[in-house]
């Protein structure tokens, strides 16, 4: 018996050292619980998403920074978008983990690209870490029963906005706002890590 | 004698003058897609890999590199190859270059070929990477996947990765 479990132990030890070592957590699957969080906007106000899907049919949660070059592709893209879902019972709540980012950059940065949405500052990357993101940006779309619904890139073109051939995070709201199942679910693209303490 | 100095001198000038012509010479050793990425892999069978995606736009990717570039001279003769790969859009290759130029790498560089979608690239690297920047990925001798770095590493870390591999006995032996 005691054999048995020493080669049950070795085994798991040669599995786990075997396997590829990823840093951060996995985000959590398609349909399953959006972690709950609250945070403080980078205006003071209290946020909390539990309240923010009550109040709306979707919830995009953006992992956003201010020096990103992919991030910052986008910013124009998540102004126009954050405005024209809002209309549709969409809050667009952009959070910034960075570590190297502070609270004053954020909001220089909001100021700067006519950022009107909410957005939160996730001190000790606590919210990053619970949705398993690992770069900006990065998108989790979240209906009002608080289900992960969609996850990955706003779309593939991080270049050019006009040469878009898969907008993919306008294509699951969308679908989800028309009762629909998202064809694409999960979707990727390259972007900057999150600066975690 | 005066035949040797003469052919030394002659040796000298033409080192003189084709360094110009070697410092202006891309860096970047061409540009792949997921097909060329894998069969890049395969043909360092026998050795241990470690593939590094980096963008000059990417300050941790810049941060690490120059620890890669001591590492890879370091480690080059004990069987291991490290790999470059920038993801860098394809009109900032002047960037790149730029970038090798600075920090001169012995190791090869290649450019992920623009156009397409990403996410193919992304998922046939490895399934568990987000498209997150900078990325390393370790192979063993036997040409499979072993670890994937997700996040700027310390030297330590790598070579941490690369001691293991190196210990493992080689499959087939």
């Amino acid at each position: 018996m005691k054999v048995l479990s020493v080669f049950a132990a070795a085994l798991v030890l040669a599995v786990l050292a075997a396997g590829p070592a990823v840093a951060e957590t996995p985000a959590p699957s398609i349909g399953s619980a959006a972690p709950a969080f609250a945070l403080t906007t980078i205006d003071g106000k209290p946020f909390s998403l539990a309240d923010a899907e009550k109040a709306n049919s979707l919830v995009v949660v953006m992992f956003i920074s201010t020096q990103c070059p992919y991030s910052n592709a986008y910013n124009d893209r998540m102004r126009d978008m954050a405005a024209a879902y809002a209309k549709k019972g969409v809050q667009f709540v952009g959070v910034n983990s960075n570590k190297t980012e502070t609270v004053q950059d954020a909001v220089d940065h909001a100021r700067k690209h006519g950022h009107t949405f909410t957005i939160v500052k996730d001190p000790d990357n606590r919210v990053a870490d619970q949705y398993g993101a690992s770069h900006t940006p990065e998108v989790y779309v979240i209906d009002k029963a608080g289900k992960l619904r969609y996850h990955g890139r706003i779309d593939e073109n991080s270049d050019d906005a006009s040469k878009v051939t898969s907008p993919d995070l306008k294509n699951a709201l969308d679908a989800l706002l028309g009762g629909q199942s998202v064809a694409k679910a999960e979707t990727k693209a390259f972007g900057c890590s999150i600066k975690r303490v | 004698m005066k035949t040797s100095a003469r052919a030394a001198a002659a040796a000298l000038f033409f080192l003189l003058s084709s360094a110009p012509l070697a410092a202006d010479a891309p860096r970047i050793k061409g540009e792949i897609d997921a097909k060329q990425f894998h069969d890049l892999i395969a043909r360092e069978k026998g050795k241990v890999v470690l593939v590094n995606f980096w963008a000059t736009w990417c300050v941790p990717c810049r941060e690490e590199f120059p620890d890669l570039v001591r590492l890879e001279a370091d480690w080059r003769s004990k069987g291991v190859v490290v790999i470059g790969v920038s993801t860098d859009l394809g009109k900032d290759l002047t960037a790149v270059e730029k970038f090798l130029a600075t920090n001169d790498p012995a190791f090869a560089n290649y450019h992920k070929k623009s156009g397409g979608d990403d996410q193919d690239f992304i998922d046939s690297v490895d399934p568990k990477w987000g498209g997150e920047l900078p990325f390393s990925v370790l192979y063993a001798r036997d040409g499979h996947k072993a670890a994937i770095l997700s996040g700027k590493q310390s030297r330590a870390d790598f070579e941490r990765e690369i001691g293991k591999l190196l210990k493992a006995p080689a499959a087939g032996r």
